[in-house]
């Protein structure tokens, strides 16, 4: 919790005789993080040099490249495949040997039959396209072409064509943009061409064809006709040997996969002439087990022994180590940065204040309910892919936290529900609920007293936000102190410790300040303290005292930073968008309600007629297109403005970032079985 | 003469519309700064996710930091509507 999974750096040596079984051991283990070894540079041992491949690892890749070439011309994925079964290692190893090559030859031919065909579809669609004009032409298509003393010229004119060369033309009788075929002189085709300019001719070459262009294209179009049978029984063959064949293809892409990881693995390794040695992560409490295991496949000839870790700070890669329900929100540690080995993961944190804070601001049952639904809707669509997944579940709690939050404010749909709000509310009276409650819309919308229904509580609402606020950067601060203390060393660490302090004196001092002054509604009430000097009482002067040493605190680091005091008070009252946001979301549903049901539908209903049923649809047309607009505009707001003030108020306060993902070396097995 | 139409109801009523147009000036204004502001980001923060991926986090968060004075805007228009 709060910290990342405890790893323990590990070293492997053995002879070169126990490559394959240390490689597959670990493989089979997927908990062993490798630390690639670096030829040049600090991490080099002396005689030692990066390994070659093993044996054989020519020969498979080829093969993958095969199935991933007829998996990709299949359009099938791993993720596509039922995963019901599993398939034999060895009855694979056997089928890859014997069946593969037949199978890709077979698909190869397919394939480039198939290709063939579709580029002579295509060239006999131009040539018809290229035909076409000429369908209505006077002459057979020979006869336009192919004469010692004439020339024809087709091609599409803007008017009526009028040379001032002897010429015969034939037009069609279209006459926006005639087409047009003339005959002239050789002699005269170019002065032709010239002055065919001047009627913005477009020139169509004349088809090398014999008989009627009707004619022609009737042969075009059978041929045609032929190819795309042709093509629709490839496209059947081809499903069939991917129905027949899909599940071979995926588990033996898995399994090849897995064995070009392995025989590649020696590249990250360090060799001598006849061992070779390996360092890498693994996590602390599965230590033991890589000990026994590798002991058990090598018969005792290999050496396993845990390092001393120096300096914790950059080195390991970062696991996540949080309860179930804090694994989606991972999603937005990743985005910004995995944290570091040692600095504190406040993902557990951001599990739960996350969907507090979409609560607040989307607080509505109605929409909750719609994104529940939508979320366990999306479950089945974005299987497969791990961050849909995680965007999927987040939405998921986000919308329960919309619903209780609904319920307290009473609100559905912008609706209230049948009973008051409880504590606080948001219910703000826009248009008033009909002309009876006239007078209360003025009252409450013009800030008078309004009845017990219609009082909204934003000042308060506003003060809970910033509540809010103070308890989340004084958090981020004390986990800075914690921070520093841990992950710097000698006179800046202290330095830093005390520097956060310093923020969060300085804050404190500034909220003192101002309690003593002014009484703020939900906040402690300081001004009734006794005046000591200069009409400033008690509580003032403690609160100017702490603000100073807070500033001490804080230019005892660095000077510069006190130019950043006042992102104090703005950064505290960037919460106030909880309730702003939310506010705004409450107004457009009730504008929304308000125009659909009181100014559409309701005076309709009054008096019915057909217009009036028109009018209704129009209505509801209105209410729907008005809420779905809210609530992907909720989801929005609500998702986005929760996620800035954990990034821009919260994590700059404490949290560095800039973790290695752990990768072990390995594979979950989906499709074939586990030994 | 206009001293003279000025009753108590007019002057409440006038002071309730000023309110409005403040609150509306203290969102519209706000929100144009803003929109100002995040241009130049936005356009520089979609540049560099097209460079490379990892950015988005920190893209998104400078895009979103100008978008605060809204917040404020809002906050100010909501305090002189409701309060």
């Amino acid at each position: 919790m709060f910290q990342p999974e405890s790893m323990s750096r590990l070293l492997i040596v053995a002879s070169k005789q126990q490559l394959e079984p240390v490689i597959t051991e670990l493989y089979r283990m997927n908990i062993f993080h490798i630390d690639d070894y670096v030829e040049k540079g600090d991490g080099e041992w002396e005689g030692f040099r990066i390994g070659m491949p093993l044996a054989g690892a020519d020969v498979t890749s080829a093969a993958l490249v095969k199935i991933r070439s007829i998996a990709s011309a299949f359009g099938i994925s791993k993720d596509t495949v039922s995963d019901a079964e599993r398939s034999s290692i060895n009855v694979l190893k056997q089928r890859i040997e014997q069946d593969l090559p037949a199978i890709a030859e077979e698909v190869e031919k397919l394939l480039a039959k198939k290709t063939k065909y579709e580029s002579m579809v295509k060239e006999y669609e131009q040539r018809i396209e290229a035909l076409r004009p000429f369908i209505d032409a006077p002459a057979p298509l020979e006869l336009l072409q192919g004469y010692d003393t004439i020339s024809f010229i087709a091609g599409y004119a803007k008017e009526s064509v009028n040379l001032s060369i002897p010429y015969e033309k034939w037009e069609s009788s279209s006459k926006t943009s005639p087409f047009t075929i003339l005959a002239v002189k050789n002699s005269d085709v170019s002065t032709a061409e010239r002055e065919l300019l001047d009627f913005q001719f477009q020139k169509v070459q004349i088809p090398q064809e014999t008989g009627s262009a009707s004619q022609v294209i009737q042969e075009y179009e059978q041929k045609i006709e032929v190819l795309n049978k042709e093509l629709a029984g490839i496209s059947e063959q081809m499903e069939t040997i991917k129905n027949r064949h899909e599940f071979f293809l995926m588990s033996s892409e898995e399994f090849l996969t897995g064995n070009v990881e392995q025989a590649e693995a020696p590249l990250r390794f360090a060799t001598s002439e006849l061992t070779f040695s390996v360092t890498g992560w693994v996590p602390s409490s599965k230590v033991t087990k890589v000990f026994e295991n590798l002991d058990k496949v090598c018969a005792g000839k290999v050496y396993v022994s845990e390092l001393e870790v120096e300096d914790y700070n950059e080195m390991p890669p970062v696991e996540y180590n949080n309860p179930d329900f804090a694994h989606p929100t991972e999603l937005f540690m990743d985005l910004y940065s995995r944290p570091r080995y040692t600095e504190l993961d406040p993902s557990l944190l951001m599990a739960i204040v996350f969907p507090i804070m979409f609560g607040l601001i989307l607080g509505d049952v109605g929409y909750g309910i719609v994104l529940l639904v939508l979320s366990l809707g999306l479950r089945s669509l974005v299987k497969g892919s791990e961050a849909g997944m995680q965007l999927v579940a987040v939405l998921r709690n986000c919308s329960i936290s919309s619903i209780i939050f609904g319920i307290l404010f009473s609100e559905c749909f912008g609706f209230s529900l049948p009973w008051q709000p409880f504590w606080l509310s948001r219910h703000i009276n826009i248009g008033g609920s009909g002309a009876a409650e006239h007078a209360l819309e003025e009252a409450a919308t013009h800030g008078m007293a309004a009845t017990a229904e219609h009082v909204s509580h934003i000042p308060q609402l506003l003060v809970l936000s910033i509540w809010i606020g103070i308890l989340h950067i004084t958090l981020a601060r004390i986990w800075g102190v914690r921070n520093a203390a841990v992950m710097d060393h000698g006179h800046h660490r202290n330095l830093k410790m005390f520097a956060n302090i310093g923020w969060i004196m300085v804050m404190w001092g500034i909220l003192i300040a101002i309690w003593a002054n002014f009484p703020i509604p939900l906040m402690p009430d300081l001004s009734g303290t006794p005046q000591i000097i200069a009409g400033l009482n008690a509580s003032t002067i403690a609160g100017i005292v702490i603000l100073v040493i807070g500033l001490a605190l804080i230019a005892r680091e660095n000077v510069l930073d006190l130019m950043e005091v006042p992102t104090i008070i703005s950064n505290v009252l960037s919460y106030t968008r909880l309730i702003a946001v939310g506010l705004s979301s409450v107004a457009i549903a009730m504008v929304t309600n308000f125009i659909a049901i009181d100014m559409i539908i309701n005076p309709q209903l009054a008096n019915l007629s057909i217009i009036g049923i028109v009018l209704i649809i129009a209505g509801v047309v209105v209410f729907l297109f008005g809420h779905t607009l809210n609530t992907a505009l909720g989801v929005l707001g609500g998702g986005l403005h929760p996620l800035r003030l954990h990034y821009v108020e919260f994590f700059t306060k404490f949290y560095r970032g800039g973790g290695k993902k752990y990768n072990p070396f390995g594979m979950v097995r989906k499709l074939i079985e586990q030994n | 003469m206009a001293a003279e139409i000025m009753t108590v109801e007019v002057a409440q009523a006038s002071a309730a519309g000023m309110k409005a147009i403040g609150a509306g000036l203290a969102v519209g204004l706000s929100g144009f700064g803003a929109g100002i502001g995040e241009m130049g980001i936005g356009a520089a923060a979609m540049g560099a996710v097209a460079e490379n991926k990892d950015m988005f986090g920190i893209a998104l968060l400078f895009t979103v930091l100008p978008e605060t004075i809204v917040i404020f805007g809002l906050v100010v228009a909501l305090l002189l509507m409701f309060q």
